[in-house]
C-alpha cells in the first residue's frame, strides 16, 4: 500500500469516528434529562418563551429530523448561534474572538513542554542512574502526577505575591503584566505594527508573551513529565543498540554520536507523545484558563455549560472532536515520514 | 516439581490436603477470626447497611427498612477501632481533661485512635500475607508457579512498594474516614447545629454547651488576623485539628478522610466497570478477530475522539436534576461516566496480550478437544491479561481521582455537603499565601501522593509481570496519568 492510499484510508476511517463523537453530542443535549429550552430559560423561564425557543431549534420536529438537522447543520459548518453567552451572536464569531487565546496558549504549552522535557530527559539517559538522574526522573513523575489545575492555583499565588515571598516581582520583571488576565493578542492580528509602530507592538507582545508563560507551563506539565520519562528510555534504548556501538567502534567523536546517531533516533518514540498532547491541552485547558481567568475557547466551554447553553456546546463540542480527529491523522502522517518502517496495515 | 513426594498426588483437592495437614491452617484461621472480630461491627454494620441503601433505591425499597436497622444495631456494638473505645473530643476543666481517652489532651488520643488504625490493617495485612506463605509452604500442590516469580520480583522492586503502601495508606483512610478523624461527618460537615459539644469556658470557668456550628464560626481559617486554626493546632473550643481547619471552621482532616471515601468509590467503581467491558472486548475480538475486532477498534476510535473532560462536564450539566446525579452526591454518575469513557484504554493495553494467548497452542488445544468458546476465554484466555489490566487500570484510576476533583475544582460534580478534595483546594484559592495556606495545599499535596501512589504501584506491576518490558513504557500508557485533563 502506498502512502497516499494508506491516508486515504485513514481519511476514511476518521468519517465514521466523527459521527459517532458527534451523536453521542446531540443524544446528551436532545435526549438528556435537561431539555436545551429549559436550560437556556433557567428555571425560572416561562411557558411562552420556552415555547418559542423549542420552535427556534427545531424541538418539536419529529427526532430524526432533528437529528438529521443538527449533524447537517455541523457538517456544512454552519454552526449555529449562542443562546446565553452572548445571546443571538452567531457561535462562529464567537469562537473567532476566543480561539486566539487559546491557540496562543496551546503553542507555548507545547514549546515549553519540549523545550523542558526533552533536554531533561535526554540528559538523564545520557547519565543513567547518577543523582542527576534521579533528581529528574523522580521530579518528572511527581511533576506528571499534580494536578493542573492545583499547580495553577499555587503559580497564581506565588507570582502574584512573589514581592512578599521572595523579594523579587514577577508583575514588574521586564513589562508589568497582571497574573491573572487575558493576553491582549492584538498585535498578533496586525503583525506590520511590529515594523510601523516597534515601541508600542514589541512591548505588547512581551507582555503578551510573558502573561502567557505561567498558564503555559502548567498546561504543559503532565506533557512535560511524560516526554522527560520516554525521552530518557529511548536514549538509554538507542545508546546500548548495534549501530551506536559500531559507530564507536569505528571512532565517531562522542560530540556527533551524540548529536547525529542517538538523538535523532531517540526522536521517534516522541512523537505520539506530542501529538497525545493535544488530547490533554484540550482538556487542561478549560481548567487552566478557569484559574487564570483567559478568556479562550476552554473557559467559553464551561460557562456554556453551566449557563446551559447548550446549543453552543454542542458546536464547540463537534470543534473539538474535529480537532482531536485531525491530530491523529497528522500524528500518523508524521509517523510515515519519520519512521518508514511504520506499517501501514492499520 | 523433582522434590515433589511421590505419595503426595498433585490432584488431590485442597480440602483433602487440609484434612490431612491442619494444624497451621487452624492456628491461621483462628487468629484470622479474631483479627475480623475486633472489627466485627463495623464490617457488619458498612455491608448491611449498604445492602440497605441498594434496596432503598428499589422500587417500594423491600426490606431497607429491616437492613438499615440490622446496620444500627452493629453500629451500636463496641469494637476496637471506635470513638466510643478511644475518644479525643473532651473539654479542659482547668486541671485535667475531661472525656479524652485515658484523660490524655485531644491530640494525642487522637492520634493513638489513628496509629491503631494503620496498625489493625497493618497487622491485618501482614496476616492474609502469612496466610499465603503457609499456604505455599504446607498445601500447594506445586512447588512453584509462574506467579511465586511475579511476587518474588514485585518485593524487591521497591518503587512499586512504595506505591503500594501509598495505596493502601489511602484505602486505609476511605474505609476507616468514621474513626480516623478528630470528628465525624456527620457531625461536623453535614449537620453542624444539629449536634451539641461541651467547652470549658476560660473567662466564666464553667463548662458550657454549644452548638457545632456555633463552635465552627470561632474556628475558621480565614488567612488574616486570629481567625486560623492551621495544621497540628487547637481551636478555642479545645478541638483538635491535625491539618486544620476550612474556611468554614470545619474541620480539614475529617473532610480529606471522607473527601478520600468519594474519589476511592469512583475510580475503583469506573475501572471496574470499564474492566469488565474491556475484559470481555479483548478476548471476544482475540478469540474471533475479523468484524469483531474493526467494529470495536472504530467504537474505541471514536470514544477516544472525544474530549473526555468536556464530555463529563455536558453530561454533568445535563444530569443535574436527574435521579441519577441523586445516587451519592453525583458519585455514580461519575462511576458510569468514567467507565464508558476509560474502556477504549484499558481494552488498548490488553488487547495485544490478548492477541498473543490467542495464538497460543494450548488455545488450539482447548478448541479441538470442543471446549466452548466462552469456557475457553474465561479459563485459558483471561489469566494471561488480567495483570495488563491491572496495570493500566492502576495508572488510569489516578487521572480518575484527578479528573473528578477538578470537576468540583470548577464547581461542578460531587455537591456539597459530601466533601471532595477539589472543593477545598478551590476553597482555599485565595488564602495560600495566607496563614491559612493548608486548606489548598494539603488536599493538592495528598492528590499528588495518591495519583503517585497508584502510577508507582502500575510500574512495580507491569515490572513484575513482564520483567522485559522494563522502559519499554508506550506513549499512551504514558500520556494517561496526565490524561485526565486535570
Amino acid at each position: 500500500m502506498s502512502r497516499a492510499t494508506y491516508m486515504l484510508k485513514r481519511l476514511v476511517l476518521s468519517i465514521p469516528v466523527i459521527i459517532f463523537g458527534t451523536t453521542v453530542t446531540f443524544a446528551i443535549i436532545r435526549l438528556g434529562p435537561l431539555s436545551p429550552a429549559a436550560a437556556i430559560l433557567g428555571p425560572q423561564g416561562d411557558a411562552r418563551a420556552i415555547q418559542q425557543i423549542e420552535q427556534r431549534l427545531g424541538l418539536n420536529d419529529p427526532l430524526w429530523e432533528q437529528y438529521f438537522d443538527f449533524m447537517g447543520n455541523l457538517f456544512l459548518f454552519d454552526l449555529g448561534q449562542s443562546w446565553v453567552i452572548n445571546s443571538g451572536t452567531p457561535a462562529v464569531d464567537l469562537i473567532i474572538s476566543y480561539a486566539p487565546r487559546t491557540i496562543w496558549l496551546g503553542f507555548w504549552a507545547v514549546v515549553i513542554a519540549i523545550g523542558i522535557g526533552i533536554p531533561l530527559g535526554f540528559y538523564a539517559g545520557l547519565n543513567p542512574n547518577t543523582f542527576s538522574d534521579y533528581f529528574a526522573s523522580f521530579g518528572g513523575i511527581v511533576w506528571r502526577a499534580m494536578p493542573n489545575f492545583w499547580l495553577a492555583v499555587i503559580l497564581v499565588t506565588v507570582l502574584s505575591q512573589s514581592e512578599q515571598l521572595f523579594g523579587f516581582s514577577w508583575t514588574s520583571f521586564i513589562v508589568e503584566t497582571n497574573v491573572v488576565t487575558s493576553p491582549n493578542l492584538a498585535v498578533l492580528r496586525n503583525p506590520t505594527r511590529l515594523i510601523t509602530d516597534p515601541g508600542q507592538a514589541w512591548t505588547n507582545l512581551a507582555k503578551a508573551t510573558k502573561q502567557i508563560l505561567p498558564p503555559a507551563l502548567v498546561l504543559g506539565s503532565a506533557s512535560m513529565g511524560t516526554e522527560m520519562r520516554i525521552g530518557r528510555t529511548a536514549v538509554l534504548e538507542t545508546i546500548n543498540s548495534k549501530y551506536v556501538e559500531t559507530a564507536k567502534a569505528k571512532g565517531v567523536s562522542p560530540r556527533v554520536l551524540v548529536w547525529k546517531h542517538i538523538f535523532r533516533n531517540a526522536l521517534i518514540p516522541l512523537v505520539p507523545v506530542i501529538t497525545a498532547e493535544a488530547f490533554i491541552l484540550i482538556g487542561g485547558s478549560v481548567l487552566v484558563e478557569t484559574v487564570f481567568s483567559i478568556n479562550g475557547i476552554g473557559l467559553l466551554f464551561v460557562k456554556a455549560a453551566k449557563q446551559g447553553d447548550l446549543p453552543l456546546v454542542g458546536t464547540l463540542m463537534y470543534l473539538f472532536i474535529l480537532l482531536i480527529v485531525g491530530l491523529n491523522i497528522v500524528q500518523d502522517f508524521a509517523y510515515t515520514i519519520i519512521d518508514p518502517r511504520v506499517g501501514y496495515d492499520a | 516439581m523433582m522434590e515433589t513426594e511421590p505419595t503426595e498426588d498433585i490432584d488431590q483437592p485442597l480440602r483433602d490436603r487440609l484434612k490431612a495437614h491442619p494444624g497451621p491452617a487452624l492456628l491461621w484461621g483462628a487468629v484470622l477470626c479474631v483479627l475480623l472480630l475486633l472489627e466485627g461491627p463495623t464490617y457488619l454494620d458498612g455491608l448491611l447497611g449498604a445492602i440497605g441503601y441498594g434496596l432503598a433505591l428499589l422500587p417500594g425499597s423491600p426490606g431497607a427498612e429491616a437492613f438499615a436497622s440490622a446496620s444500627a444495631f452493629f453500629g451500636e456494638l463496641p469494637h476496637l477501632l471506635s470513638r466510643e473505645l478511644i475518644p479525643n473530643r473532651g473539654y479542659y476543666d482547668g486541671s485535667a481533661w475531661q472525656g479524652t481517652f485515658l484523660g490524655l489532651e485531644p491530640k494525642y488520643a487522637w492520634l493513638i485512635r489513628f496509629l491503631l488504625v494503620y496498625a489493625y490493617v497493618a497487622v491485618l495485612l501482614g496476616w492474609l500475607w502469612y496466610g499465603y506463605v503457609l499456604f505455599r509452604r504446607h498445601y500447594r500442590a506445586a512447588d512453584w508457579t509462574p506467579t511465586d516469580d511475579v511476587i518474588d520480583r514485585l518485593r524487591s522492586h521497591y518503587w512499586g512498594l512504595f506505591g503500594l503502601a501509598v495505596v493502601v495508606f489511602f484505602i486505609t483512610m476511605a474505609a476507616f474516614a468514621p474513626v480516623i478523624g478528630p470528628t465525624t461527618a456527620e457531625e461536623n460537615i453535614e449537620g453542624p447545629y444539629s449536634y451539641d459539644m461541651q467547652y470549658y469556658n476560660e473567662d466564666t470557668e464553667t463548662v458550657e454547651n454549644i452548638t457545632i456550628g456555633e463552635a465552627n464560626l470561632g474556628s475558621a481559617s480565614r488567612g488574616s488576623g486570629d481567625s486560623n486554626v492551621g495544621i497540628w493546632s487547637y481551636d478555642d473550643f479545645g478541638r483538635f485539628h491535625p491539618v486544620g481547619t476550612l474556611v468554614s471552621g470545619k474541620d480539614l482532616f475529617t473532610f480529606l478522610a471522607f473527601g478520600a471515601r468519594v474519589s476511592l468509590f469512583i475510580g475503583l467503581g469506573s475501572m471496574a466497570i470499564a474492566g469488565v467491558i474491556a475484559t470481555t472486548l479483548a478476548l471476544v475480538t482475540a478469540y474471533y478477530k475479523g468484524v469483531a475486532d474493526l467494529i470495536v477498534v472504530l467504537t474505541s476510535d471514536s470514544v477516544q475522539a472525544m474530549p473526555a473532560l468536556l464530555l463529563v462536564i455536558l453530561a454533568t450539566v445535563v444530569f443535574k436534576n436527574h435521579w441519577i446525579a441523586e445516587l451519592y452526591n453525583g458519585a455514580m454518575l461519575f462511576i458510569l461516566l468514567f467507565a464508558l469513557i476509560r474502556w477504549p484504554g484499558l481494552w488498548r493495553a490488553v488487547r495485544g496480550p490478548a492477541l498473543q494467548v490467542g495464538e497460543q497452542e494450548w488455545v488450539d488445544a482447548a478448541k479441538s478437544y470442543g471446549q466452548r468458546p466462552t469456557v475457553i476465554m474465561r479459563k485459558h484466555m483471561a489469566p494471561y491479561i488480567l495483570g495488563y489490566l491491572l496495570v493500566y487500570a492502576s495508572l488510569t484510576l489516578g487521572g480518575v481521582i484527578i479528573s473528578v476533583s477538578a470537576l468540583s475544582f470548577i464547581g461542578l460534580g460531587i455537591t456539597a455537603p459530601t466533601p471532595e478534595w477539589g472543593r477545598a483546594i478551590n476553597i482555599g484559592q485565595q488564602y495560600v499565601a495566607s496563614q491559612s495556606w493548608h486548606i489548598s495545599l494539603i488536599p493538592g499535596l495528598l492528590i499528588t501522593l495518591v495519583v503517585t501512589g497508584f502510577n508507582a504501584l502500575s510500574d512495580g506491576i507491569r515490572d513484575a509481570i513482564d520483567p522485559q518490558s522494563e522502559g519499554a513504557e508506550g506513549g499512551a500508557a504514558g500520556a494517561a496519568a496526565g490524561g485526565g485533563g486535570g
